[in-house]
């Protein structure tokens, strides 16, 4: 057999739809991760209470369970009790649940990082808690969780090839389907490599660039 | 007036601050001395709450710390600077200064800016209203550091040590402002360890040792032979501060 990529042109487009799925699937559940991070590294760094007791449980029990069940339960179990929800949207809760005890983790390593005598600062000066946290404990916790949130978001571009097994037909999924068409699973699975190593390469930059922008003040120290 | 009433404080079993008396008037500057552990930065923290009193009463004004409805009005009346400057390091030298001024006294955004500018130009950095904490100098974040407290426009500035983690020279651009602020009838607490500069600063001068406060002078009495030199404790920490 002989390695021929031209026998793929005719399904650039077909591919490409599918890469545009995962790109959106992906862009919301990161947004849905990082605000679900959120809240669940306020009410883990928070002083006790239920909502300390659950969020511990949500992250322990989102990160110890094989994405594919999660996702399996939320397509096939769901609707067994009567709740159906499509296969898009389900990708995207998915993603965003599974990716939330994740950012969480990296939200909350943030926000326990940020020296106190900065916060004490905040205090003496009479500002109110709310208005400490959003104007400076967030911001700072942000800056410093850009890294490990990219890697978040890394980890979900290449788990959502894991929602082809649930009919959404994102990169991978399309993939699957030329290959049995073409009968030529050798070619399109290397462009599948070559695809994800670019796409999370490509997001890897935009992080660091992202990262760098948003700690510019720190570049060219005077001391 | 500011007014320390048998303060005690204690760690566990560690007693740090032992039935601690102190009054300073509105326009006075009054100079905490005392060697390493002797209870300094506790004596601060207490007054401007971030440390609970085990005994005793602060007052600010009137304004009881202790009490949890008064604390804030204490704190409006109190600014503090700290040894380590502790500026916001998202946010630019401006915005350290006006954050507070806008979300506390619920001052127009413009005027606080405006204050802001003015304070810094008072010290000398007119030009740094934009720079990040990370791209100033040390000496730099100290005056900006001052700024932010100054702005609140308070009663009385709490000085925790703030030109040790600075160099020589730095910490002669620090002085010179602070100079010039007592100068001006700013109220000040300023514990140090620069004896000269408390010296030449100061109204008062109180002793603080293993957590009592065991000399309350002026000035120039602290330094006589029959006032604060009459403490064994007293000469034997200026011998070793000045061999220093
Ligand atoms: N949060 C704390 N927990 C336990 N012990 C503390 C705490 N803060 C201070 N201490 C102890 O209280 C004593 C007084 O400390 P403090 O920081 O007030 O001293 P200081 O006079 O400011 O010293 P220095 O000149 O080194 O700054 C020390 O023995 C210190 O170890
Ligand atoms: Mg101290």
């Amino acid at each position: 057999m002989r390695f021929d990529l031209s026998v793929l042109v005719p399904h650039l487009g077909f591919l490409a739809s599918g890469a545009m799925l995962t790109a959106a699937v992906c862009g919301l559940a990161l947004v849905g991760s990082v605000v679900l991070g959120m809240a669940v590294a306020i009410a883990r760094t928070s002083s006790g209470g239920w909502a300390r007791r659950a969020a511990y449980a949500y992250v322990d029990l989102f990160r110890n369970v094989p994405f594919i069940v999660q996702l399996f339960f939320f397509y096939y179990g769901l609707p067994e009790i009567g709740i159906y929800i499509d296969a898009f949207t389900t990708g995207v809760i998915a993603l965003s649940i599974a990716g939330g005890a994740y950012a969480s983790d990296a939200i909350r390593a943030g926000i326990l990082a940020i020296d106190n005598g900065i916060l004490e600062a905040a205090e003496v000066s009479g500002l109110s808690k709310r208005v400490t946290f959003t104007r400076i404990v967030l911001p700072i916790a942000l800056r410093t969780s850009v890294r490990p949130l990219g890697s978040v978001l890394i980890n979900m571009i290449l788990t959502s090839s894991i929602l082809s097994t649930i009919t959404l037909n994102e990169l991978t999924g399309q993939a699957k389907i030329v290959a049995s068409d073409t009968f030529r699973p050798f070619e399109v699975y290397f462009v599948l490599l070559v695809v994800y190593a670019a796409l999370t390469y490509l997001v890897s930059i935009g992080i660091a660039l992202l990262h760098r922008r948003l700690n510019r003040d720190l570049m060219g120290q005077v001391s | 007036m500011l007014n320390v009433e048998n303060v005690r404080k204690t760690f566990g079993a560690v007693t740090v601050l032992d039935g601690v008396n102190l009054t300073v008037k509105p326009g006075e500057v009054v100079s905490v001395l005392g060697s390493s552990g002797s209870g300094k930065s506790t004596l601060i923290r207490c007054i401007n709450g971030l440390e609970r009193l085990d005994g005793g009463r602060i007052t600010v004004d009137g304004f009881d710390v202790s009490r949890p409805k008064e604390l804030a009005e204490a704190r409006k009346r109190s600014g503090t600077v700290f040894q380590l400057f502790n500026l916001y390091p998202h946010m630019t030298a401006l915005r350290n200064i006006t954050l507070a001024p806008i979300e506390v006294l619920k001052r127009p955004k413009a005027e606080a800016e405006a204050e802001g500018r003015a304070l810094l130009a008072s010290v000398g950095l007119e030009d740094r209203a934009d720079a990040y904490p990370a791209q100033l100098s040390g000496g730099q974040r100290q005056r900006v550091g001052i700024c932010r407290a100054l702005a609140m426009k308070p009663s009385y500035l709490l000085l925790d040590e703030v030109t040790s983690a600075l160099d020589p020279e730095m910490t002669a651009e620090v002085l010179n402002i602070l100079a010039k602020l007592a100068g001006n009838g700013t109220t000040m607490v300023f514990v140090t360890h620069e004896i000269e500069f408390a010296r030449q600063i100061s109204d008062r001068i109180v002793f603080l040792e293993k957590g009592v406060l065991l000399v309350d002078l002026p000035t120039r009495d602290f330094f006589a032979q029959d006032g604060g030199l009459a403490q064994p404790r007293v000469a034997q920490f200026l011998s070793k501060m000045r061999k220093d």
